[in-house]
């Protein structure tokens, strides 16, 4: 706390002695409103979600979660979240493992390296990434993306590593790897862009007196710039992780499906995640018993994000005070 | 002063949005309110194409007509709550629960599933029947070479090729036909997988849509999926002829399709009506095995009744003529006869 922080009181009345304003008590107004609505909004959701998952809980309770069965015939009806969940990890820990070195390189490129022309353009076309459309990047999946790695990287990786069971022989274009690397395409610019700012935040004497005792660029990259910016880089990954676990169209477009009856071990296989599942079904369900186990799958799917959230909050908070005892 | 400004681009703002939400909330209401000449639907992806060629078509007999293509169990939820004037299903009512007990069914169009196959180096038109399509799709033979289908293919050079299966990974009425037709042709799919918009597909990798399921198929050699006929012919995809219980191999074309129509056996007495596999007949010589009716329910008791018999009326006569050039089959007399009569239920 410095002496340039005000109280909350004055902060709120930027003008103390004068009564407050129609417009200030309107900003705050809308303001507030804004703020409940937001709050009612996920209270809503969640209500909405518990509600309609209703008849799945009953019939299947918690076992539902790592249950490994989904049969929408009627006289077969039998649910589970198990392969589904299971799904879920593998291609979001998957993404999360190709992304980071990646985006942490792109980002150490842009902050430290790379020549001033051209960090703009860089920057920016590392931005536009993340706003292009995920149907997109699906779509080009689908097209491109799937079957060059099918003809070229599937083969090598499987004749390299085969002897691993995940990566086993490659029959199809779609199969769980292809949605690891879209969801790779797709996380890589959040953790890349978030790095940046980290590592560009900094302080340049830091950077500039371990040079000047004598370190390389990567030993000053090693020794300062990562264990400052660790807490934060930490949380860019859980988010890029959120938003690996949530994606369900491009994941959908790319993934294959499957019945979910077993556990997929083979990453060149067909599979399917929480979200595409939920994406390919909600629409044609045929049962209310189906139908409640696809709000059930949302509700896992929320439990999931909520989770992944407020650990990230937790190892932020965590290296923050870190940083601050070492300060 | 830049604090006032602020002030007051809140203001403008949030008057802005008062008047949007405020125009919204209108729009709904007015919209809620039925005029006379409205009708509203929405259910199957399947019908779509067709149902969508209407829309202009009704417009000229003054009926405003809006559809959602939300999927088939949407289409039963919708119609059951009362939401829509119409749902649309691919599959029977029976086959849904909850489902709606205080509707009419009325089958009111017809087309046909084609099974495509990508095969290099293989010219010809490989025939096939459901008993081994379904072994196909069970896992159980796995390879072009396999001698079942050597069998029904003498002369053809089948290469030593794996089988890549493909299946629907969403719900779809295409798949309801396929399931419906292999659980009629094989008692162990009907035993142990079923009928259904999804089933848990013993075997195979699954597609988005048919556009999904052909681009598999198209990318894969030794690929077998299913579509829609017209989608299959789009698709420009190889496509097996099926042998029929009369004992022919018809390829999925208007002319077979229709032929699966001339029905001796009317339908259900709730509507539902299935001519998969028809019957060994000399009647049924060149018909195609894998088709289906789909249907629109709608509530007996409907505020909108006048409207909504007009234009079902429409839609099982002149309505059908649009269908034939998207692979939509006329409706036989026999089902405009008895539609006739659904429709006289609504009151």
């Amino acid at each position: 706390m410095s002496s340039l922080d005000t109280t909350n009181a004055v902060a709120r009345r930027p003008f103390p002695g004068r009564r407050a304003r129609f417009g200030d008590v309107l900003l705050q107004g809308v303001a507030g409103l804004a703020a409940l609505g937001a709050t009612f909004l996920v209270g809503l959701i969640v209500y909405k979600i518990v509600q309609g998952s209703k008849l799945s809980l009953s019939t299947f309770g918690l076992g539902f979660v790592t249950h490994i069965a989904w049969n929408p015939v009627a006289g077969h009806l039998d649910f589970g979240a198990g392969a589904f969940l299971f799904g879920t990890a593998v291609t979001s820990v998957g993404a999360l493992i190709l992304a980071t070195p990646l985006a942490l390189a792109v980002a150490l490129f842009l902050s430290e390296l790379s020549p001033n022309w051209l960090r703009g353009p860089v920057t920016a076309l590392v931005e536009t990434l993340a706003a292009i459309p995920s149907v997109l990047i699906g779509l080009w999946g689908i097209l491109v993306l799937g079957p060059f790695l099918l003809n070229h990287v599937d083969p090598a990786l499987h004749s390299a590593l085969g002897f691993i069971p995940l990566f086993g022989p490659a029959t199809y274009a779609s199969n769980v790897f292809t949605a690891i690397v879209v969801l790779t395409i797709m996380i890589l610019p959040i953790i890349a862009s978030i790095s940046r700012e980290l590592f560009l935040g900094v302080p340049g004497e830091l950077k500039e007196g371990a040079l000047a005792l004598g370190l390389t660029r990567w030993e000053m990259v090693r020794g300062v710039v990562f264990p400052y910016a660790r807490g934060g880089v930490a949380a860019a990954m859980i988010l890029g992780f959120g938003r690996a676990i949530g994606e369900a169209i491009a994941v959908q477009q790319v993934i294959g499906g499957f019945t979910g009856t077993h556990l997929l071990w083979n990453l060149f296989s067909p599979g399917d995640t929480i979200g595409s599942k939920i994406a390919a079904n909600y629409q044609g369900s045929q049962t209310g018993l189906e139908l409640s186990s696809l709000v059930y799958l949302a509700l896992i799917l929320l439990v999931f994000s909520l989770i992944v959230n407020v650990v990230a909050q937790v190892i932020v908070r965590r290296s923050a005070r870190r940083l601050g005892t070492s300060a | 002063m830049p604090r006032s400004g602020i002030v007051r681009f809140t203001l403008a703002l949030a008057t802005v949005a008062l008047v949007a939400a405020l125009a919204v909330g209108a729009a709904g209401a007015s919209s809620a309110k039925r005029t006379n000449g409205s009708v509203s639907g929405a259910g199957s992806t399947f019908v779509a194409p067709l149902v969508s060629l209407w829309i202009n078509a009704v417009s000229s007999i003054g009926i405003n007509f809006s559809y959602s293509a939300i999927g088939s169990g949407g289409g039963v939820a919708a119609i059951t709550n009362k939401q829509v004037d119409l749902g649309m299903s691919d599959a029977p009512l029976t086959q849904f629960s909850p489902t709606c007990t205080t509707c009419v069914q009325i089958p009111w169009a017809l087309a046909g599933t084609a099974v495509m196959y990508r095969l290099d180096g293989v010219k010809n038109h490989l025939h096939l029947t459901g008993q081994v399509l379904a072994k196909i799709y069970m896992g159980q033979i796995t390879n072009w070479s396999d001698p079942a289908i050597a069998a029904l293919n003498s002369g053809v050079n089948l290469p030593n090729k794996a089988i890549t299966v493909v299946h629907r990974s969403d719900s779809s009425g295409t798949s309801y036909n396929f399931t419906d037709f292999l659980s009629h042709v094989s008692s162990a799919w009907k035993s142990q997988v079923g009928t259904g918009t999804a089933v848990a597909w013993p075997a195979g990798i699954g597609g988005k849509g048919s556009s999904g399921v052909s681009s598999l198929v198209h990318s894969t050699n030794g690929g077998i999926g299913y579509a829609d006929a017209e989608y299959a012919h789009k698709a420009h995809l190889a496509m097996f002829s099926m042998k029929n219980r009369a004992g022919k191999f018809v390829f999925a074309n208007l002319k077979s399709i229709k032929a699966a129509s001339v029905l001796d056996t009317k339908p259900a007495a709730d509507g539902s009506l299935s001519i998969v596999n028809p019957p060994k007949s000399s009647k049924y010589a060149n018909a195609y095995p894998i088709c289906t009716y789909t249907y629109v329910d709608v509530q007996k008791s409907s505020g909108n009744a006048a409207t909504l018999k007009k234009f079902l009326n429409w839609a099982i006569t002149t309505g059908q003529t649009y269908g034939p050039k998207i692979f939509f089959v006329p409706l036989p007399a026999s089902v405009v006869k008895f539609d006739k009569k659904q429709i006289a239920k609504i009151k």
